[in-house]
């Protein structure tokens, strides 16, 4: 971080030049504003406005649009979905966490070590499942996790698995959600990984080996306490998306009825509770305590972590 | 193998590389091949695929085939759905360029009452996963009756805070202040600082930021299937659950009545990922770069 060095003020120069001064930055601030007019219509459209009309409605009965208090918090915590989901979410995150905190770093650390050019063939490798988002995950995995016409089909049969519902209960939904997820995500982060590892100076490392350090030391002991901050901050960004995940359960259903998940994860909850039982109320009182949740995260990461540049 | 070990100073490239280097591959294997397998089956007919080994090439008078039954199935609903995808995606990254541009470059080149909140509030808005803000987005939406309209989804894709923190970071270094100094001094206004001297120079950022926006346009799901009821808006990832639900290519049940089968879903599956497949190809170093200066939430 560079401290900016304070300009010399003009509290000593002459009055004239104080009022040029300020006619200056009066225009620079409505310049500034000019620029910004377009992102800031959206961000209040987008953002602020969205979320406080949500936890305003949270506190209405939304059909006869009279103020109820807590009941709508009241009604999503007397849900008897709502614990399930709770520990569906966090067993999905558990999973997918440590999945990527473990085989990405892993991963990261072996690319450092081998020639550079392979390294770059291989991220790219890596990289390229990014491509595939959203529902197109989901429906590849539907197939890869077929035996009947999956690439994996002999490993799948290795372990027993036949059919479709073999390999889903085997595997069962949080690790079925945690691979895809992980394939098309993690990629990335070994990008930025290989980035900040790159950022380790040679001397550094020149010096451990010339201590005796081993190249499993070397990752160990000094590569990875100097990317440590890049991974915590992998480790927050993926713990607070995966609370939110949506997608991957709603769309078991492809694979036939007997695998549908409504009501699997808590953003299914808020699915759910807007567009089948039409209740907006229950819907936005669960989805202003997600929000909370994930700004509280973001807060964290912004003013404990420092890892954004705020100046 | 002989260039590790020079460049690592060690005589013993022995086991422990080797098994780096099968490690590696194994990873590899799990993540090329889905898409690598996913290529093949679409030049597969639906016994190929149900009968033959999982890596066989099908003929590529199959996959026209398959093609021809997708493209045609329910009056070439799926061309529609590609051509609004593409709408959706160049409305949405038009729209995010004329707002991320001139802020990022106003949040770093001036500093002005309020700029430190709305920097603050562009990071949260970042970070914060963009799932979570989509039913507060339906609601407003259906207050205002954008539900439901191409207007609705772009006007909701255009708000990218990723792109306004890349472009601030982008102008805080470039062009350097002595540059803006100067052409000022020369006489120019601080807004053709921005239109003479700063955007020229600023087309690695522009292009940059317009990736990031196509790509999270392009698979936009969750807030398209909330906003989108009628489905000759949809776009293409909606559109493609909608096929696979409605043809239940994917049961494994007796077959319906339908044309769309396995083949024809895998088709549509590539149609949905090619494009940024191939645009992830052409500018990978570019995305490599967004990404160690963002760190990009999903």
């Amino acid at each position: 971080m560079t401290d900016q060095i304070e300009k010399p003020s003009t509290a000593t120069v002459d009055a004239k030049r104080a009022r040029l001064a300020a006619r200056s930055s009066r225009r620079d601030t409505i310049a500034a504003y000019v620029f910004l007019t377009p992102y800031l219509i959206l961000l209040a459209m987008f953002g602020i406005i969205p979320i406080s009309y949500a936890f305003g409605l949270s506190f209405m009965d939304t059909i006869t649009m009279e103020f109820w208090g807590l009941a709508n918090y009241e009604f999503v915590f007397s849900d008897f979905r709502i614990p399930s989901s709770i520990s569906n979410v966090l067993s999905y995150v558990g999973v997918w966490l440590a999945m990527t905190l473990l085989l990405v770093v892993a991963l990261s650390l072996m690319l450092d070590n081998i020639n550079r050019r392979s390294a770059t063939i291989f991220r790219s490798i890596y990289f390229l499942p990014g491509a595939v988002t959203s529902s197109a995950v989901v429906v590849l995995w539907l197939f890869i996790l077929d035996p009947s016409v999956s690439p994996f089909q002999p490993l799948l049969h290795l372990v027993g698995w036949e059919i479709r519902a073999d390999v889903i209960t085997g595997l069962t939904l949080p690790v079925v959600f945690a691979i895809m997820t992980y394939f098309s995500q993690s990629g990335g982060w070994i990008v930025v990984l290989g980035g900040s590892l790159s950022t380790v100076p040679s001397e550094v490392i020149e010096a451990a080996r010339i201590d005796g350090a081993n190249r499993f030391q070397l990752a160990t002991r000094i590569k990875l306490p100097m990317i440590w901050r890049s991974v915590v901050l992998m480790g927050i960004l993926c713990f607070a998306q995966g609370l939110q995940i949506f997608v991957e359960p709603q769309l078991m259903m492809l694979a036939g009825p007997q695998f549908a998940q409504n009501d699997w994860s808590l953003n299914q909850m808020v699915f759910q509770y807007a567009f089948l039982m039409g209740d907006f109320g229950a819907s936005a009182a669960l989805s202003v305590m997600l929000i909370g949740v994930s700004i509280s995260i973001a807060l964290i990461v912004i003013f404990a972590t420092r890892f954004y540049k705020l100046d | 193998m002989a260039t590790t070990a020079r460049i690592f100073g060690n005589k013993r490239v022995g086991f422990g590389q080797w098994v780096i280097y099968a490690l590696i591959g194994i990873a590899g294997l799990f993540y090329g091949t889905p898409l690598a397998w996913l290529f093949l089956a679409g030049t597969r007919s639906g016994s190929s695929l149900d009968s033959d080994p999982p890596f066989t090439f099908g003929s590529f008078e199959q996959m026209a085939q398959s093609w021809a039954n997708l493209a045609s199935f329910n009056d070439f609903q799926i061309l529609n759905w590609a051509l609004n995808s593409l709408i959706y995606s160049v409305g949405g990254v038009t729209l995010s360029l004329i707002a991320c541009i001139p802020a990022g470059y106003a949040l770093a080149t001036s500093d002005f009452p309020g700029r430190r909140v709305i920097l603050i509030l562009t990071l949260v808005a970042m970070i914060t996963p963009s799932q979570s803000i989509v039913l507060p987005i339906f609601l407003e939406m259906n207050l205002i009756g954008l539900n439901n309209t191409y207007l609705g989804l772009i006007l909701a894709t255009g708000f990218f805070p990723f792109g306004v923190y890349l472009a601030y970071i982008h102008f805080s270094d470039s062009p350097p202040k002595g540059v803006l100094d100067s052409a000022r001094i020369d006489g120019c206004s601080r807004y053709q600082l921005f239109t003479h001297i700063a955007l020229p120079l600023a087309r690695p950022i522009v292009s940059l930021v317009a990736f990031f926006s196509f790509l999270a346009n392009w698979s936009n799901y969750y807030l398209a299937v909330v906003l989108l009821s009628d489905d000759k808006i949809y776009n293409l990832p909606v559109g493609l659950t909608a096929l696979v639900s409605g043809s239940g290519a994917l049961t494994n049940l007796a077959a319906t009545g339908m044309p769309i089968k396995k083949p024809e879903v895998i088709l549509a599956a590539i149609l949905v990922i090619l494009p940024v497949l191939v645009v992830f190809l052409i500018a990978q170093r570019f995305v490599r770069s967004g990404m160690l200066s963002g760190a990009e939430k999903g």
